[in-house]
């Protein structure tokens, strides 16, 4: 589904059961506040581009514009169902706020509305990604004698200094990933939206790296642990 | 039409505040106090005293006295038995339960003391709305304010409190956001405040960006258990263990004993409260006996105050902040009065904190904006606050699957799927939790649903989605429906530590039946002001240089001795829990007084016109 086709699409006015277009958020008719039924994606509830490289503070002012014309504050004396629909809107646009926010976030939920990620790839941060078995390996290796080290005794300097080299090879491997998603991202933004193969294209190659990003981060963040855990018991 | 208020319910003290014609007033008595403390007090005949009469009451009657009840909103009795240990009050409650509080000789949950607390605040809102001449004073919608960092049951305890002191909670707000919004009154600030809220028994710190007149929190930290009731308790056990030392340095009162009653652990408890009052401006003062400087005092009680400065670095690092983003420091709460917390503060965020505005009173204004914003739709300011823990399920082998993220601006809304495990099961159980931690016995449990209704098919054909929605109180509630059939399911919600809301109502009737009780206890108070008031003009008469010679000139020997047994007849009387006589004694008093008065009047009349001619002379 891409942005053009909602524009089709209508929405129900439950106060006044007009018909209004998706993601448009008061009634044409009634000028009511409308519920949250059929409505497009966190991209075109905020009136932006369904693009990676956004304004960030575009994006707050938006998210404050819209938080005026919402916000259950506002609809205190109003009907319930107003009331219910203020509560509705503004958990979405807080939500979509939050989500396209971040890039990390924002890459994640193009690739959900573009329909490319598979249901089992939210799982995918546990499964070792192919490319990344090698390092995988090494690492595990290293973190078993890391921990041999330390229920031997050996000073907290020394095993800190082999998790520190374990990490590097893995941050370089981030850094790469961080730059190969910057440029599909400009990539991304520049297509003719026309082009269905072209997008196909990208959007696996994103994917792909998102998957691998992800499972690069949890690697990281046992790194941590273990560097943290470790001292948990001497405090 | 009903007046709204915004009410701070404080660990130790309440205030209650309201707007008119756009600008905020703290409601105060005759004397221009506004704070209430939060105290509850039973007499014997089941009389509820609550604020300056029960902290009275916590000297003379410690066992029939209760205090710092926020501690237990929301709470187990497994939560709150560190906290009982030095507590005069009684406080049970069956494991897994609702913590019980005896108050006199009847037991009542910590919703249902809080709400003593608010009928009186509501009270004085009325009163004073009264002699304002509003022509409708009723006030039965409010604001009140939480820490920012209580979690869903004590959120939901504190509007069961409003409910069950006949309110309608129009919203629960955030104290340090409530200080915010009355901070950005007058200044039309742009920028990042951090707001460090320091109270007697709560501590937090949010971190908001101010801009187009939106007060957005971008993260919020805390500790709901560590306030200034925590210095107060660290110094007494500290003289409680001079005391019982061979040597003792420091010295009880006459009649006191060292041993830990009740009553001697409060009267060490207010001399302590005092001394850490008197070391917010004196470099030394007197202890029980034993000197105590400044010095001293803050390096006793570095190690609590260097407790806040960690949620402080946490919110900064969860707002992707330096401290050197901050633009403005706002202290919020009674405990900011301590130079050191303001030394400290300073440091952390490399700038002055702001207190122009009285830390007592600044989230009673605030949370009076805000009720005035809810009721009029002015739009000039919105408060956009966050959640300040995750809300996770358990899931499988007792660990936490996180649907909203902490931090995450309210309200806000998550969902999960869930499906069954075995064929034709018609039925899931849902274990709901907030918290940060992974495993589900470190996280706060806040309700265990059962999810019913799904149609009966093979196991893991069903896909039930849960919908958690978070309002715009920080309070949750759930919903669900199988999306292969459409059937909306059945949930029924049992908090883990709350109150269901039949509960809630039936507290609601059985306040309206001591109403009654708590009215007569009022009228008492009313009482005892005015015959103390009367008492004391007599002595000050008596007492006075002229008054030798008023007696001997003007008054007979029958007046003189009407004068002083009626002085000592209301004296004896006022003590006791009779009206009637207090009342009767008053006017006895005051009969017997009245020549006395007049001449005292006419006597100071002509020495002041004697004055006036000796000056224009």
């Amino acid at each position: 589904m891409t942005s053009q086709t909602h524009t089709h699409l209508l929405q129900e006015c439950r106060t006044c059961g007009g018909r209004a277009p998706v993601d448009v958020h008061f009634c044409p008719s009634c000028t009511k506040i409308l519920t949250i039924g059929r409505q497009g994606d966190y991209f075109s509830f905020l009136g932006l581009p369904r693009k990676l490289n956004l304004d960030v503070a575009a994006v707050e002012q938006q998210f404050r514009v819209l938080s005026r014309q919402f916000h259950p504050d506002y609809f205190y004396n109003a009907t319930p169902t107003e009331r219910r629909a203020s509560l509705e809107r503004s958990s979405y646009l807080n939500d979509a706020y939050r989500t396209l926010k971040q890039p990390a976030s924002r890459v994640a939920y193009l690739l959900d509305v573009e329909g490319v990620l598979k249901p089992a790839d939210h799982e995918a941060g546990k499964l070792a990604p192919a490319s990344l078995l090698e390092e995988v390996f090494a690492l595990n290796e290293e973190l078993d004698e890391v921990r041999d080290m330390r229920t031997g005794g050996a000073p907290d300097a020394e095993w800190r200094a082999r998790l520190a080299a374990a990490a590097a090879p893995i941050e370089a491997k981030r850094a790469e990933h961080e730059a190969q998603l910057g440029e599909l991202s400009n990539q991304w933004d520049a297509l003719p939206s026309g082009d269905q193969t072209a997008r196909t294209a990208v959007l696996g190659a994103l994917r792909e790296r998102v998957l691998e990003r992800n499972y690069i981060n949890n690697l990281l963040a046992t790194i941590e642990r273990e560097t943290t855990g470790a001292v948990g018991p001497q405090l | 039409m009903s007046k709204v208020v915004g009410i701070d319910l404080g660990t130790t003290n309440s205030l209650v505040a309201y707007v008119k014609d756009g600008a905020p007033f703290v409601i105060r008595d005759q004397s221009g106090d506004g704070l209430v403390p939060s105290i509850v007090s039973a007499a014997p005949d089941g009389t509820i005293y609550v604020g300056r009469e029960a902290q009275r009451r916590l000297l003379t009657d410690p066992r029939r006295t209760v205090y710092s009840v926020k501690r237990f909103m929301g709470k187990g009795i497994d939560d709150v038995q560190g906290d009982a240990k030095l507590l005069p009050f009684q406080v049970s409650g069956e494991p897994g339960g609702v913590v019980r509080i005896g108050l006199g000789d009847r037991e009542f949950t910590p919703p249902e003391v809080s709400a003593f607390v608010l009928r009186e605040l509501k009270r004085r809102a009325e009163e004073h709305l009264a002699e304002q001449g509003e022509f409708d004073n009723e006030v039965d919608r409010a604001v009140i304010t939480v820490p920012a960092y209580f979690n869903d049951a004590q959120r939901t305890a504190t509007r069961d409190a409003g409910r069950i002191a006949g309110l309608e909670v129009l919203r629960i707000i955030n104290e340090p956001t409530a200080a915010a919004l009355a901070y950005g009154l007058d200044k039309k600030n742009q920028g990042v405040i951090a707001v460090y809220d320091f109270g007697g028994g709560t501590f937090d710190i949010s971190i908001l960006r101010v801009e187009d007149g939106v007060f957005q929190v971008l993260s919020t930290n805390g500790d709901t258990h560590l306030g200034g009731d925590d210095i107060d308790l660290l110094i007494v056990e500290r003289i409680l263990a001079d005391l019982a030392s061979p040597t003792p340095q420091h010295a009880l009162p006459e009649g006191f004993s060292a041993q830990h009653t009740p009553e001697s652990i409060q009267e060490i408890r207010k001399a302590v409260i005092q001394a850490k009052w008197d070391l917010s401006e004196l470099d030394d003062t007197d202890l029980l006996g034993v000197r105590l400087t400044r010095a001293a005092f803050e390096a006793m009680i570095r190690p609590v105050i260097d407790r806040t400065l960690a949620p402080c670095r946490r919110a900064l690092t969860d707002a992707s902040l330096q401290a050197s983003d901050v633009d403005e420091v706002v202290l919020v709460g009674g405990s900011t009065r301590m130079p050191l917390v303001r030394r400290l503060v300073g440091e952390l965020f490399g700038r002055t904190p702001h207190s122009e505005l009285n830390p007592d009173e600044v989230v009673a204004v605030g949370a009076a904006l805000q009720a005035d914003i809810l009721v009029t739709g002015n739009r000039e300011m919105l408060l956009l606050d966050v959640t300040p823990l995750s809300l996770g399920i358990e899931t499988m082998g007792g660990v936490v699957s996180k649907i909203i993220l902490r931090n995450s601006t309210i309200p806000a809304t998550g969902s999960e799927m869930f499906t069954t495990g075995v064929d034709n099961q018609t039925a899931v159980d849902i274990h709901v939790l907030q918290g940060e931690r992974e495993l589900v016995g470190d996280n706060r449990s806040l309700a265990r649903f059962r999810l019913r209704g799904i149609p009966p098919m093979p196991a893991g054909m069903p896909r039930v989605q849960v919908q958690f929605q978070i309002d715009a109180n920080g309070i949750l509630s759930v919903t669900a429906s199988e999306l292969r059939t459409n059937v909306e399911q059945t949930i029924e919600v049992k908090p883990s530590y709350g109150l269901t809301d039949d509960q809630v109502e039936q507290m609601l009737i059985d306040s309206f039946e001591h109403a009654e009780a708590d009215f007569a206890a009022r009228m008492l108070i009313e009482a005892r002001n005015e015959a103390e008031s009367v008492i004391i003009a007599t002595e000050k008469t008596l007492r006075s240089p002229e008054f030798p010679s008023i007696a001997a000139e003007e008054l007979t020997e029958a007046e003189q001795k009407r004068i002083v047994q009626a002085l000592a007849g209301l004296k004896h009387v006022i003590k006791s829990d009779s009206r009637d006589s207090i009342i009767q004694w008053t006017t006895v008093l005051n009969e017997a007084t009245k020549h006395l008065a007049e001449v005292a009047m006419n006597r100071s009349v002509r020495a002041a016109l004697t004055g006036k001619n000796v000056d224009t002379v």
